[in-house]
């Protein structure tokens, strides 16, 4: 018995409309929710054409990049599950591709990650064929937990309304890290090493926090809308209470040759879908997002800081952390996608970049919408950090 | 240092614990320096405690309690609900649900003993609104700290206390150990060396009860003498005694001993009754050893050598000496060394007597024992008030060795006025698992009558005198 895919109605009309493309072959990712119970795909999104056209040909590495890129832009309980290519041909070789690039575009992501998976988690990815010509999709699935996985025939089920069904779990969490710099080498790579480390530490304290869902804290094991009617809650504000590890490894003092101190609150956000859900799943995906965005933005801090290295004074640096916005994505219900945002830049910088990475065609609409979307990625700037 | 609470008001106890992360740097090393900056980042802590996102978790439970602010659960517990009412929130292995237990388990236990209600000291992470995060380094060379301090406050639950009040003064209570490590740790600073410092309960007698106290980690006992002083003095206790020794702390109900050993079996026993009768027992804790324990078969042998190691096991438990249980072949290394055996008797099988037992405790304690003998087993009968002064005066437990077998005398039932008498023993030869239940039913630590000794046999008995010191 495979997987079976509840996908968004939307995704359907972007898929046609990508075969209707006069191109050989098309790849994509597919982006959704997996749990136990049940698959859900909300948005189909191609890779991005590049601008030096290399023909038809098939850039793996590219395919691969874009979604390392997606994937920093997807909130909590949104990942990355796998991968479409639509080809006019059936050729043998489309499946071994798909193969190849859904175990290392796993691979990529799961090397990124400073959350530890869980035994739980779904290691089914899925493979989605479209032949353009004769509309014909066949979906399968390979888990990605193992390198010998053979691919399994899945179910592919269009539905109106998938997105409109989610829940929304947010909150404001307050980071405070501090931590010394080794004496000598105090290079890039160095700094780096110590912020990924002590990044480690906090991701483990936050892994063994205690989540509280509007105030209540739930048994395992527990619905999180257990006596509830239809219908009811679609928003949890979320509070996280942590505590340090009890044991400290290491001397007590240190000479150093400095320190980095990161503070400040932040917004994270995860989404469940609202069938029958687990108040473990909803804490485990919030949880995943505060790790995720936290080490998504001190990376491009530190991308930064690379790059301007030269100009730091002896004294230290002090720099604004990349703030957060949310996008709503029209039509797809309560769900939203999220870019970052370095203090100088403008919302232009971040319309081009939804628009290049997830072919979210904000600018497209009729000019009333434009607006109203436009105002809406504003809006979020100023709200959030 | 100071909380003063009586034990018998309530017999609850609240107890909250936590980690409490400690980080500064210091860009300079002078001392004015390094003792501004360690006092300004307990300060911060002081204000972490009181602020609110301090939060207490009930261990066990589904229960969060803000104590600085004023903030529901649920309809069925708030900050008005009294402490008591707590205990029903914990979750048993039995318990399915997650609400209430009903009353009328709790009511059936009218045994007068002490309950501890365990909180876990967390910070709430969580904040209303977003701020602009920053990140900021220093590049000069410095020293930075980083290490935990181990918080840990009791108070007891004053007859209908509520939750909201009784948090408050817990609040009150780590804002004190948060002082008082400050002190200790400002007192005890070398340079840029710091120690941590670590709380300790202690459980004086009546009227003081449950007494903290804060000691560096890292400075042995034998090197805090003069900070044991003072508190003997300002509690007023008597200066051979123990009671500020850390291996004395106390042992809060339900706490697990990490090395496996079974504590204190005895207690769970019930004691004889007969006219006039008063029991004496051993004052304190002791691990029951027997034979076959730490993979070593000395089964047939090794009675005696069983018996001395429950009773050195008293002597570090009660704080008197530092070093572990002594196993066979550093008991027989002892006695080799002090010249009563061959060295050939290292590895061997060969039993040994109270003299013996007197030796190793001397040898490797440091501790002096007298030696009662008695010509036939039968005269043990008449021994009843020595063997109760004992108990009184020392009460450390006592090994006992003739016929063939060697066994630990825990205690005695004597009526001074009929001369009937009971022994309390801990038979050495038991063989099982360290199972309390089995052990108490089968009798290997159980109540015997004069006729459990071999009636013509002589028997020495070797009675450790307990080194008055503090």
């Amino acid at each position: 018995m495979g997987r079976g895919y509840i996908v968004e109605g939307a995704v359907e009309s972007y898929l046609s409309q990508l075969c209707e493309l006069k191109s050989t072959t098309l790849t994509g990712l597919l982006i959704g929710q997996s749990s136990a119970q049940r698959d859900y795909i909300v948005l189909a999104v191609r890779t991005p054409p590049k601008e030096v056209s290399s023909g038809d040909s098939l850039d793996k590495d590219w395919v691969i990049e874009h979604a390392r890129q997606v994937s920093r832009m997807l909130p909590g309980g949104l990942s990355v599950l796998g991968v479409f290519i639509i080809t006019e041909v059936d050729g043998k070789d489309t499946q071994t591709t798909l193969r190849q690039l859904v175990f290392s575009v796993e691979n990529l992501i799961s090397s990124e990650r400073f959350w530890s998976p869980a035994d739980d988690d779904v290691t089914d990815r899925v493979t989605l064929h479209i032949n353009s010509k004769t509309r014909k999709t066949m979906c399968r699935t390979f888990d990605v937990k193992d390198p010998k996985s053979m691919a399994k025939p899945a179910d592919w089920k269009y539905q109106s309304g998938v997105c409109s069904s989610w829940i929304t779990l947010s909150c404001c969490l307050h980071i405070n890290l501090y931590f010394p710099l080794p004496m000598r080498q105090n290079t890039p790579e160095t700094m780096e090493k110590c912020i990924k480390d002590e990044l480690h530490t906090w991701a483990q304290q936050i892994e063994s926090g205690v989540c509280l869902l509007d105030g209540k804290m739930f048994p395992d094991d527990a619905d999180l809308t257990t006596g509830q009617r239809r219908n009811a809650k679609q928003a949890y504000s979320v509070q996280l209470l942590i505590s340090p590890c009890d044991q400290r490894i290491g001397d007590v003092v240190q000479k150093c040759g400095g320190s980095v101190s990161i503070r400040g609150a932040v917004h994270s956000r995860a989404y469940v879908h609202s069938t029958k859900p687990k108040a473990k799943l909803a804490e485990k995906m919030l949880k995943r997002d505060i790790i995720s965005t936290v080490a998504s933005r001190v990376h491009m801090l530190l991308e930064e800081l690379a790059t301007t290295e030269e100009q730091i004074s002896n004294f230290g640096v002090e720099l604004c952390i990349p703030r957060r916005i949310f996008c709503p994505m029209k039509g797809r219900g309560p769900l939203s996608v999220c870019d970052y945002q370095f203090s100088d830049e403008g919302s232009s910088e971040a319309t081009e970049r939804l628009k290049e990475m997830l072919d979210f065609d904000a600018a497209k609409k009729t000019s009333t919408q434009v607006k109203k979307s436009h105002l809406k990625i504003l809006a979020q700037k100023f709200q959030t950090s | 240092m100071v909380v003063e609470t009586h034990l018998s008001d309530l017999n609850l106890i609240l107890r909250v614990k936590g980690p409490l992360e400690f980080k500064c740097l210091f860009d300079k090393t002078d001392a004015p320096n390094i003792e501004k900056v360690i006092s300004q980042t307990f300060e911060g802590l002081s204000s972490d405690i009181k602020s609110d996102f301090c939060v207490f978790t009930l261990c066990d439970g589904l229960v969060v309690i803000w104590p600085n602010k004023d903030v529901h659960m649920s309809e069925d517990i708030t900050p008005n609900t009294p402490c008591e009412e707590l205990s029903q929130w914990i979750q048993t292995s039995e318990q399915e649900s997650v609400s209430k237990r009903s009353l009328k388990k709790n009511q059936t236990k009218a045994k007068k003993c002490t309950t501890v209600i365990n909180l876990g000291l967390m910070m709430e992470a969580t904040r209303p609104r977003a701020l602009q995060s920053v990140f900021a380094r220093t590049v000069q060379t410095s020293h930075f700290v980083s290490t935990v301090l181990k918080m840990d406050c009791v108070i007891c639950v004053r007859f209908g206390e509520t939750i909201q009040d009784a948090c408050l003064r817990l609040v009150e209570e780590l804002s004190n150990q948060l002082n008082e490590m400050k002190r200790v740790t400002l007192l005890h600073l070398k340079g840029t060396s710091i120690l941590i410092p670590e709380p300790f309960h202690f459980l004086l007698p009546q009227p003081h009860g449950l007494v903290t106290a804060v000691y560096p980690s890292g400075v042995p006992d034998s090197q805090l003498q003069t900070v044991r002083q003072t508190l003997h003095q300002k509690y007023d206790l008597a200066d051979d005694t123990p009671f500020f020794r850390r291996a004395n702390a106390y042992h809060f109900p339900n706490e697990p001993y990490r090395d496996g050993y079974l504590r204190n079996p005895h207690l769970s026993l019930t004691h004889p009754a007969f006219d006039n009768g008063k029991v004496y027992l051993v004052q304190g804790l002791y691990s029951y050893h027997h034979y076959m324990q730490d993979r070593i078969d000395d089964n047939g042998w090794g009675c005696a050598y069983r018996s001395l190691q429950t009773i050195c096991s008293w002597f570090q438990q009660q704080g008197y000496v530092d070093r572990s249980v002594p196993s066979h072949k550093e008991i027989q290394q002892a006695l080799v060394n002090v010249g009563d055996k061959q060295a050939s008797f290292v590895g061997s099988r060969q039993w040994i007597g109270s003299i013996e037992v007197q030796m190793v405790l001397n040898e490797l304690l440091g501790v002096t024992s007298k030696i009662m003998f008695v010509s036939q087993g039968s005269e043990l009968a008449s021994k009843g008030r020595e063997l109760a002064n004992h108990f009184t005066t020392e009460g450390t437990p006592i090994m006992i060795g003739g016929g063939v077998l060697a066994h630990t005398i825990l205690g005695v039932a004597w009526s001074e006025t009929t001369g009937e008498i009971r022994y309390l023993i801990l038979d050495p030869h038991y063989t099982g698992a360290e199972d309390l239940q089995l052990i108490t039913e089968k009798g290997w630590c159980g109540w015997k009558g004069p006729e459990f000794w071999d009636q013509t046999a002589y028997y020495n008995l070797c009675l450790p005198q307990r080194p008055k010191v503090i």
